[in-house]
């Protein structure tokens, strides 16, 4: 029923632990001496206690080791006696034939434990301390026992029945096939036909939990010494997955031996039913991998163990959240629609989130508004975006009306992404004017300053509700927001205040310090962690990046009784959300300082993102930091090393389709594509990038500004300047509707080059005039350089009076664009520079032959680098011809050798590889 | 279609065989059947029949040359014994002392000591002992699945309990079908096992096997049609052509929302069986669901009359008497079905709705969850409770119970119109629209559900006039009760100034009002529309026709009206004073 949330189920006996128990019985036999029976040593005697303390404390995760595999497991630390412990334990399980025994058994168990007064006792014998965790683990097993009908003891023995007979029927390790096994034991055989699916499945060699279980396999037989350590690392079991999960693809496909013992660790809820908080646990860790490796996710094979789980326990609608994520994530719409639906239908939101109630007590209610907070994001992932905000606004609504102020403040948050990452031409006719939440402005105001009121709105509900996590994601949102817009008064009337029309850099650092705040606050933060953690915070991590994730994970790392469910990859007391964040507001600074144009800061930026933070953010985010490094290595050290780092990159993300992978891989290939003059391949790239590109208006702004800049360019480097102008004119009105002021500079500039060319220099001049008042408004310091350059060459092309002005304003912009620049900006400036020494009349080539060449050989080898044909024959001619007035014939001809092979290379691009399949 | 004298003599013979083998709800349906054919009154009364069987059951033989024909041996009384064997060849070797053991294992499974009987036919090679220790471990494996059922439920819901006979079933069964050896009840057993085990296309193949060797067997037939879930598998279905096919399809029809075409099947069943209330019930169920609930109150009567006792169905006479409001007729009902049987889900359900229909919401819900207590996947019991939920303002409860029916049959129109409602009330038109777009999808012929969707488009918060006048176009063609669509178009239209589209539709409801003799707000409405826009386009004739008539309502309207006319004149006088 909705609303009645079940208690959540505590500690079930189950045949594992009656193994571990017998264990326990060898390990502290009553009564003995300082060595009991079987072991040799007192050394030999602790191993086995550890291996047991390792056993109990893993027993609470979801996963549950087969006899085999405990087997297998003391094989290893048993020595000499494993054949006794392993003999033992099977003849022990198999004496258990009758209800009776198993009374007896536990009887006899509760002689191993000392009593209260166990400070008495003699120093040789063997108690185990009640209060000890191998106590502690006996006693609950006792009372477990205690509490059990008598039903369930018949189910505990015919479970302990089908235990050893798995372990039997599965006894040749070496063999595959379990189906001919299991064909022998036709009972196992229906059990498992639902699980035989997908265990042969070949994707479930991706699955999280057998390759983890496989590590912990491997890791035990390599290094059985280690076990020392796995029991400081109190998570032994297969939840520690933070530290693997990271490894996608590293893992190959197992062998066969491994998993075939896996096979019975891979049934959550196949033989024997988990606790409600193993199930629980289990179920968040897999939405924070979901979330983390996102489309690389396995698919199917979770999605078979998600139906299994639900077949198993159909009041767990926790396991249709998961589904929603799992189709989400995958793009599947109807499936992801479905799911969600289906979930808040059951739950009304309140399961998963079971252990706050909001604050306002709105528990009758249930808590839809969380579930249209979810399809908004929902529709905003799957790139819906008026869907996406009609929800949203709804989700205002109704969270206003259940007062609920948190879900309101994550709301505002939400919206405030949509509209920054999606493109708005106009508000009206989307939203009916008196439900929006900023309506105090109205609707005639322009998006962006709807976005800035929201924006500051957002942040102090957020602040005096203590959402801290949220107002550090606010931060960020409003530095971007900063980054790109120019700050102009509200008010339409009354006094202007003398607003410099200009971004504010320092307001920027200010937001972003603000943010990275967050992580000093953290330490005292678990007192609000009650409120907070209802919502959870993971999926915050969207609220920065449209490619970023939901889900709503709880803050189990800071839980005392949920430890199992930690990840060990954290060592720290800092939750990975907070982490994630923080690594966001690195990839913030990168994009700032690209901006700004400062590349190093940009490289040390991500390089801090690569290194520090990829573990705990998604992969999405990682592979964005990663592109970033990429494109700074092509640009500053030519496509060589670029293509072998893309390789790596390529490596350890998955390149799916709208991956920022694949997009730097086409980028890169573009661009040297064009400067290689392989038109048509250029042309094709350009066209597959476009593709990618979100066919909605509004959604994929980026991509699709990129493409059609890309375009422009291709056809200027054909010489039909009349296309390039038009695409680029309707570039600019794109631009200019969607109010993307950074981008109209660019594309002014283009517009500027592309006069340029077509030999209309007069004409170039006023657009980048414009662009420079552009990229001094945005601080658009590179851009703005390298506008100034086009305009010292415009100014040069009018003629060689023009030739001082020029230089004049190379020479201003030299420091930057040396500085900064790329290989191809520094060359052009380079070859400019020559151009106007040689253009200039008062200037003599003969008198500072340096003042030129120097210049000229500088670019020339770094043109190479790129590959850049058509700048490089430039320089190489104007080498020749300054060569060739100072008599120096050698060195003429050598340049002159030069300029014709980068010609003909220019002119017959089809010599080299053109097709797309044969580059790397 | 046989006549019905064969089919009586078939009946006959199957409740025999059937009964014989213990399967029991058949035989039941089996004997229904045979007292629902019209009694020919030559013969003798029905309580002679059985001892004159014998000479007619040899035409049987023609339809199931296959499998072996049941042959009567008519013997004086006991049934068991004059019971016709599947096989001729096994007849013979079917010993005293055999038969011995299955009259034991018989009288087990008679007591529900399945295990017992089961036990007592272990060494049995005759075809009718294997069948009944099969069917047997069947049940026994059933009932112990549902005991485990309780016993480890955890807090999550049930455990996955499975029944634990059907490996070892499933093993010899196929090994028979391997061998041929097997016949059509243990091929229905067979098709048990396979169903719960979840490979439903064997499964399939299997019941097809079964009915085509004894179609008889209506049991078979049902399993068979619920595994028929769209029209292609149904379709695809290779069934050998037997009277006993209507009734399947008959009734596979009605599952698959195609009430016309069942209602046709039934009609013309009924020719033969025209004493059946299985038929008759069926037949008021396809009426219900046609929404013909005139015609169902009055089949309902006649078969109370006919069989008082009657619990199965009445569910939903007790819906149509909800329905129209028929406070003491349903209370007759629910004190009837409760003495007859009061822990049946139906009676539960047909209480729950007296109490709703008294507006005492918490007392239906206790009824409708006793119901969906004694049956966890009783699908109304759950719609219904939603509707409570509904009224007692629990719209989070309502929400749940709503999807549980939809999770049990995703294809329940009315729960997804519950859901769209339930989230309508929280004042979430957009999350609503999922679930009225699957409502309408479903049952795209009501006009009820298309209203409700536009109506949430319609809401303050969407304002999506353009999809809502969508909607209601489509429930103005779906024969709409209530006429509340042509209204709304017209106002609708009126509202985003298509004057035009309004002026039709305004028409089209006048005629609609008065052909239905209809007077109300909306007339005036109507009229007063007309009025205006006749005289704005200069139709003056038209207008004063409806100012006349606004002229007999009272109020403000009348006063325009009259405000109206002189207008008119006015500027009639004009165009007469200076023709242009």
């Amino acid at each position: 029923m909705a609303g009645i949330l079940k208690p959540p189920g505590n500690f079930a006996l189950t045949p594992h632990k009656v193994s571990i128990c017998i264990l326990v019985q060898v390990y502290a036999p009553p009564s003995e001496i300082s060595v009991p029976f079987p072991f040799s040593s007192v050394s030999h005697h602790n191993s086995l206690g550890i291996f047991l303390l390792s056993l109990t404390k893993a027993c609470d995760s979801i996963f549950e080791p087969s006899l085999d595999e405990l087997i297998a497991q003391l094989r290893e630390i048993g020595g000499l006696l494993n054949h006794w412990l392993s003999d033992h334990l099977t003849s022990r399980l198999s004496s258990l034939a009758s209800p009776d025994d198993l009374f007896n058994f536990f009887n006899d168990l509760r002689g191993i434990l000392g009593g209260s007064d166990a400070n008495v006792v003699d120093d040789d014998q063997i108690v185990l301390d009640p209060s000890s965790a191998l106590g502690m683990f006996v006693r609950r097993c006792l009372l477990a026992f205690n509490v059990i009908s008598f039903e369930g003891v018949c189910h505990l023995l015919s479970n302990i029945g089908t235990y050893c007979k798995e372990s039997l029927s599965d006894c040749p390790p070496f063999e595959l096939s379990h189906l001919d096994d299991s064909s022998n034991d036709p009972e196992l055989e229906y059990e498992s036909m639902e699980l035989e699916n997908f265990v042969f499945e070949k994707v479930s060699e991706e699955f999280e939990a057998r390759k983890l279980a496989n590590e912990r396999v491997s890791f035990h037989s390599h290094a059985p010494g280690a076990l020392f350590e796995l029991v400081e690392d109190t998570d032994f079991a297969p939840s520690s997955s933070g530290e693997h999960i990271d490894r996608p693809r590293e893992v190959s496909p197992c062998a066969p031996s491994t998993s075939d013992t896996l096979r019975g660790t891979d049934r959550p809820g196949g033989t024997f039913l988990r606790t409600n908080w193993q199930v629980q646990g289990y179920l968040s860790e897999q939405a924070d991998a979901i979330e983390k490796h996102g489309s690389s996710f396995p698919l199917h094979a979770f999605e078979s163990i998600l139906k299994m789980l639900q077949k198993s326990a159909p009041e767990l609608h926790r396991v249709h959240f998961l589904r929603y994520l799992n189709s989400l994530h995958h793009d599947d719409y109807p499936g992801a629609l479905e799911n969600l639906h289906r979930y808040f239908d059951y739950s009304a939101g309140t399961e998963g989130v079971e252990f706050v109630l909001a604050p306002s007590g709105c528990s009758g209610l249930g808590r839809y508004e969380i579930a249209l907070l979810c399809l908004g994001m929902m529709h905003f992932h799957l790139g819906h975006p008026k869907q996406s905000l009609e929800v949203l606004i709804e989700a205002v609504q109704v969270s206003q009306q259940h007062s609920d102020d948190t879900c309101l403040a994550y709301t505002l948050a939400a919206i405030c992404n949509l509209l920054s990452a999606i493109g708005f031409s106009n508000m009206t006719g989307i939203i009916g004017a008196s439900y929006w939440p900023v309506a105090g402005i109205g609707t005639s105001s322009s998006i962006q300053q709807q976005l800035f009121v929201l924006l500051r709105r957002s942040l102090k509900r957020a602040e005096s509700l203590k959402l801290k996590r949220l107002v550090a994601s606010i931060h960020l949102e409003i530095a971007k927001f900063d980054l790109t817009h120019v700050q102009r008064p509200l008010l339409s009337f009354g006094p202007k205040a003398s607003t410099k029309l200009r971004t504010r850099p320092a307001n920027i650092c200010k937001e972003l310090w603000t943010s990275y705040h967050l992580i000093s606050e953290f330490t005292d933060e678990n007192a609000i962690m009650a409120v907070d953690g209802a919502f959870c915070t993971s999926w915050l991590q969207n609220l920065k990046k449209p490619t970023g994730l939901l889900v709503f994970s709880q803050e189990n790392g800071t839980r005392g009784d949920s430890d199992s469910f930690k990840f060990s990859a954290q060592p720290s007391s800092i939750p990975g959300s907070v982490l994630h964040l923080l690594g966001s507001s690195y990839l913030v600074r990168a994009a700032a300082w690209e901006a700004y144009g400062s590349a190093p800061l940009v490289r040390i930026n991500a390089l801090v993102f690569a290194t520090c933070f990829t573990d705990s953010s998604s992969s999405a985010d990682a592979a964005l930091a990663y592109a970033k490094l990429i494109q700074h290595l092509a640009v500053f050290k030519g496509y060589k090393d670029a293509f072998a780092a893309l390789k790596i990159a390529e490596e350890k993300f998955l390149c799916v389709s709208k991956s920022i992978i694949l997009l730097v891989k086409l980028q890169l290939l573009h661009e040297r594509a064009l400067h290689r003059g392989h038109l048509k391949l250029a042309q094709q790239l350009c066209d597959e990038l476009g593709v990618l590109a979100s066919p909605v208006t509004g959604v994929d702004m980026e991509l699709k500004t990129e493409a059609s800049l890309r375009h422009a360019r291709t056809l200027l480097a054909a010489n039909q300047y009349d296309q390039a102008a038009a695409i680029a004119h309707s570039l600019f009105c794109m631009c200019y509707k969607f109010n993307m002021q950074v981008q109209n500079a660019t594309v002014l500039l283009l517009l500027a080059e592309i006069h340029k060319r077509s030999g209309n220099a007069v004409s170039g001049i006023p657009y980048v005039l414009a662009c420079l008042s552009f990229c001094q408004s945005f601080n658009l310091d590179l851009l703005k350089a390298s506008a100034t350059l086009t305009l010292a060459e415009l100014w040069l092309s009018l003629g060689p009076s023009h030739a001082k002005k020029a230089l004049v304003l190379i020479h201003g912009a030299f420091p930057l664009l040396l500085g900064h620049g790329g290989l191809e900006l520094r060359s052009r400036a380079f070859i400019t520079e020559a151009k106007c020494y040689l253009a200039e009349p008062s200037f003599s080539v003969s008198e500072d032959p340096e003042m030129v060449l120097e210049p000229l050989r500088q670019a020339s080898e770094e043109l190479q680098l790129l590959e850049h044909h058509e700048l490089a024959s430039e320089a190489f001619y104007l080498m020749a011809i300054v060569y060739d007035k100072l008599g120096q014939l050698d060195e003429r001809e050598e340049a002159a050798a030069s300029f014709k092979k980068h010609i003909t290379a220019l002119e017959n691009p089809e010599d080299k590889d053109n097709a797309l399949s044969n580059l790397p | 279609m046989a006549s019905k004298e064969t089919c009586r003599t078939e009946l006959r013979s199957a409740v025999r065989i059937l009964s014989d083998r213990c399967l029991y709800s058949a035989s039941k349906w089996a004997a229904e059947q045979l007292m629902g054919i019209e009694q020919d009154p030559t013969k003798n009364t029905p309580s002679h029949t059985r001892f004159q069987r014998g000479s007619s059951s040899i035409r049987r033989r023609f339809r199931t040359a296959a499998s072996g024909d049941p042959s009567a041996t008519p013997s004086a009384g006991v049934s068991y014994v004059s019971t016709p064997l599947m096989a001729g060849v096994e007849e013979y070797d079917y010993g005293a002392i055999d038969n011995d053991f299955y009259l034991l294992a018989k009288s087990y499974f008679d007591c529900r000591e399945y295990r017992r009987a089961a036990h007592v036919l272990r060494d049995q090679i005759s075809k009718k002992a294997v069948f009944l220790r099969c069917y047997a471990l069947y049940l026994a494996g059933e009932k112990r699945k549902e005991e485990e059922m309780i016993e480890l439920e955890g807090p999550l819901g049930k455990s996955d309990a499975v029944n634990k006979e059907n490996v070892s079933l499933e093993r010899e069964l196929s090994t028979l079908r391997k061998n041929g050896t097997i016949d059509s009840f243990c091929l229905y057993v067979y098709g048990l096992v396979l169903k719960e085990k979840g490979s439903e296309n064997l499964a399939r193949t299997v019941l097809v096997e079964s009915v085509n060797s004894y179609p008889w067997n209506w049991s078979a037939w049902s399993e068979l049609q619920s595994l028929c879930t769209t029209i292609e598998t149904l379709n695809s279905l290779n069934l050998n052509n037997h009277w006993m096919k209507d009734f399947f399809l008959a009734s596979a029809y009605q599952e698959l929302r195609m009430h016309n075409e069942s209602l046709s099947k039934y009609e013309h069943l009924q020719v033969t069986f025209s004493f059946s209330n299985y038929i008759q019930a069926q037949i008021a169920k396809a009426q219900y669901n046609l929404r013909e609930f005139e015609v169902v109150e009055v089949i309902f009567e006649e078969l109370l009359r006919n069989d008082p006792y009657r619990i199965e169905d009445m569910d939903m006479y007790s819906n149509v008497l909800y329905a129209k409001e028929c406070f003491s007729a349903l209370s007759y009902l629910a004190h009837r079905v409760f003495l007859t049987d009061k822990y049946r889900p139906e009676s539960c359900c047909i209480i729950g709705n007296y109490y709703s229909l008294k507006g005492q919401h918490e007392k239906s819900v206790v009824y409708f969850r006793r119901a969906l207590k004694l049956n966890k996947n009783y699908l109304s019991a759950w719609t219904l409770m939603g509707h409570e939920y509904v009224e007692m303002k629990n719209t989070s409860a309502a929400v749940d119970a709503y999807r549980r029916a939809v999770d049990i049959n995703p294809c329940d129109y009315r729960a997804w119109y519950g859901l769209g409602q339930a989230y309508e009330m929280m004042v979430m038109p957009f999350y609503a629209l999922h679930y009225f777009k699957k409502s309408v999808f479903l049952q795209p012929n009501d006009s009820r559900l298309w209203i409700a969707m536009a109506q949430c488009y319609e809401t303050e918060q969407l304002h999506m006039l353009e999809e809502a006048i969508k909607c209601y176009k489509r429930a103005a063609n779906c024969n709409d009760r209530e006429a509340i669509a042509l209204h709304q178009l017209a106002k609708l239209h009126c509202e985003l100034g298509h004057t035009e589209e309004a002026e039709f539709y305004y028409k089209k409801d006048l005629d609609r009002m008065e052909a239905e003799e209809r007077e109300g707000p909306n007339m005036v409405k109507a009229l007063m529309f007309l009025a205006k826009h006749c005289k704005s386009k200069k139709r003056f004739e038209e207008a004063e026709v409806y100012c006349t008539r606004l002229l007999d309502y009272t109020g403000p309207e009348k006063e325009t009206a009259e405000s109206i006319l002189r207008g008119i004149r006015g500027e009639k006088l004009d165009v007469e004073h200076f023709p242009s």
